[in-house]
């Protein structure tokens, strides 16, 4: 098992400035996940409950060298990612601003102070001036081949892309809306129509509080909205979408969804929402462009799934 | 919507400046759970909070703040809605950066009140709010100038740091006005003793108004007290402008605050904003504060 990487300076900046300071919003532990082509951030795959996220690279995204080899095809261990953060901070402060720099990311074992026990790390090490830095970040033992394939199966499912998903570009709104929905309520529920509707809604028995967003661009499934829909309140038009099979409805936990949208600091450069499987749950993925074009940059792909709440629970 | 009403609903509104009245509405918002008691009449919305019969407060929302206001009920309507959510809710609609034009509809098919953004077609925010029958004609805190006016006013961010101050003597202070030399002292005594003197003469920047002929001097609780200017949100402070207070009959305190609800800094299409502001959009809040019970202060001092 032999995991060994130069990372890049635009993988570098890409990780600290922009994805972990994302990720970490949504939680603390993570797996780390490398294949012979990707490398992926992993959170509470294995738990059925709770937010889950997926954050994927392919190698050329974060580095220019990389070596793998592991008989089971996959390395997963998991780590604290505020001490990986500051780990890369501190190798891209002592590599200074200069272009061309060498991070050198790996796994090793090692001895720990105070321990008689060899400990697996993983190891960052950049040249700078006139220094080397070293930093070694605790992670657990990779995990075992029967953990190691419930990862890969939860990440199948994980990758499972929703019939029929609505974009999104205008997260600030999105974003501060929910932030301050979430006084309201603690249940949102969320419907989205192939008309190219998205509607949040938060119930109690002493308010309503709604946000209709219309005429997003649909991926997947479309259809027109009927003629005069347009006229009622949101409400109703997605009453009627859903009767007509056109919407679907699922309900989550608004601190849930919150969490989601904080993926808005890695800046992508939209989202999509979507239902899974009549409603088994929400996912949201946020897509990155290629710098300076429209098209979809395939080497990243950042994703949520929000599990769904049991309607009776609330 | 107001097809499905069989009439014309109390009141329809537009306002095109959501965070004026959140501001207004926190200032008066003094614990967590507070229910309030909304009054709508031809002359605008007026929003009540108590508490046990010792503090009141006020927010006056003139139809003048409104972008339209059709009132088209007899008598006034009057509502009961939990202050905490109306103000949360009312927040969600303001979304930074951008304008929030809100429209206010009473009641609904279920006697809520409605809110829905009017600015985009493509999104919208909405809210239904469940409104109760208030439970208590609220009392009404007559307020009646005891002879000739005592009041002054002083700056609001001088009060509420003043106020600050006082937290840590204990749980009553003492208001004295007097006229010479003329000044105004807030005295805390409890676990030690603190005085704040606000002289008329040496800091002209400080009281912008002084009028008093007699010495007066009440005791008020603390933590009333501490509720007129608490809760002003830092945006408004930072405004700093003037907060009146006045004395009246039976040691009754009045405090006043004015409050902006004019859009901020966007461009207005007719009118140059830089050096404008207009008179007519303010919102009042008065606060209401009744004197300890206490022997030696419950009477004028002269």
């Amino acid at each position: 098992m032999k995991f060994k990487g130069f990372l890049t300076d635009n993988g570098v900046y890409l990780l600290e400035k922009r994805i972990l300071h994302a990720l970490e919003k949504t939680g603390k532990i993570w797996h780390i996940y490398i294949t012979e082509t990707h490398l992926s951030f992993l959170h509470n795959l294995l738990n059925g409950d709770g937010i889950q996220s997926v954050a994927q690279f392919r190698k050329q995204a974060l580095f220019d060298e990389y070596r793998f080899s592991s008989q089971n095809d996959a390395i997963a261990f998991s780590i604290d990612l505020s001490l990986l953060q500051r780990a890369l901070r501190s190798i891209i402060a002592t590599a200074g601003t200069d272009d061309g720099n060498k991070y050198e990311m790996k796994l090793v074992k090692k001895l720990a102070p105070h321990s008689h026990q060899a400990l697996p790390f993983l190891t960052f090490e950049t040249q700078g001036y006139k220094s080397a830095v070293i930093q070694d970040v605790p992670i657990s033992k990779p995990l075992s081949r029967p953990d190691l394939l419930e990862l890969q199966t939860a990440l199948q499912t994980a990758q499972v892309i929703p019939t029929c998903l609505v974009q999104l570009s205008d997260m600030n709104q999105l974003q501060s809306f929910v932030d301050r929905m979430k006084h309201v309520g603690d249940a949102l529920n969320v419907s989205i129509s192939k008309y190219g509707d998205l509607h949040l809604q938060i119930s109690t028995t002493l308010i309503t509080l709604g946000a209709e967003f219309r005429k997003l661009l649909v991926l997947g499934e479309k259809a027109d909205m009927p003629v005069g829909d347009g006229d009622s309140t949101a409400q109703t038009r997605m009453q009627r979408a859903v009767l007509r099979g056109d919407a679907t409805s699922v309900q989550v936990s608004v601190k849930h969804f919150f969490k989601s949208l904080q993926c808005h600091l890695a800046k992508p450069d939209c989202a999509y929402f979507g239902i899974v499987n009549q409603g088994s749950c929400l996912t949201v993925i946020f897509d990155f462009f290629i710098p300076g074009t429209r098209l979809r940059d395939n080497a990243i792909s950042l994703y949520c799934r929000l599990p769904v709440l049991d309607p009776g629970s609330s | 919507m107001s097809s499905s009403l069989a009439e014309a609903p109390d009141l329809i509104c537009q306002l095109d400046s959501v965070q004026g009245v959140v501001d207004s509405l926190t200032a008066v918002r003094w614990k967590r759970h507070q229910d309030a008691v909304i009054e709508i009449s031809e002359h605008g919305i007026v929003l009540i909070v108590e508490e046990t019969t010792c503090l009141q407060a006020k927010v006056y929302l003139k139809r003048e703040l409104f972008v339209k206001y059709e009132y088209g009920a007899e008598g006034r309507p009057r509502f009961g809605v939990s202050l905490g959510l109306f103000v949360d809710c009312l927040n969600t609609f303001c979304v930074p950066s951008r304008s929030n034009s809100i429209e206010i509809r009473y009641p609904g098919p279920d006697m809520q009140l409605l809110l829905k953004s009017i600015d985009s077609s493509n999104s919208c925010i909405y809210a239904d709010i469940r409104t109760r029958i208030p439970e208590t004609v609220s009392w009404d805190y007559n307020f009646e100038p005891a002879g000739n006016p005592l009041n002054f006013t002083v700056k609001s961010a001088a009060l509420k740091e003043a106020i600050d101050d006082l937290e840590w003597p204990g749980s009553s202070i003492l208001l004295t006005l007097q006229p010479t030399p003329p000044s105004v002292i807030f005295k805390g005594e409890g676990h030690g003793d603190l005085q704040i003197d606000l002289m008329y003469y040496s800091n002209t920047g400080l009281l912008l108004a002084f009028n008093c002929d007699r010495l007066v001097s009440h005791r008020y609780k603390y933590k009333f007290l501490r509720a007129t200017t608490s809760n002003i949100p830092s945006s408004v402070i930072r405004e700093n402008r003037g907060s009146k207070l006045s004395i009246g009959r039976g040691g009754m305190l009045k405090v006043q605050h004015l409050f902006s609800v004019a859009r901020p800094s966007l461009p207005h299409p007719h009118i140059d904003t830089a050096s404008y502001q207009q008179p007519s959009r303010i919102a009042y809040i008065e606060f209401f504060v009744k004197p300890e019970i206490n022997e030696e202060a419950a009477n004028d001092v002269n």
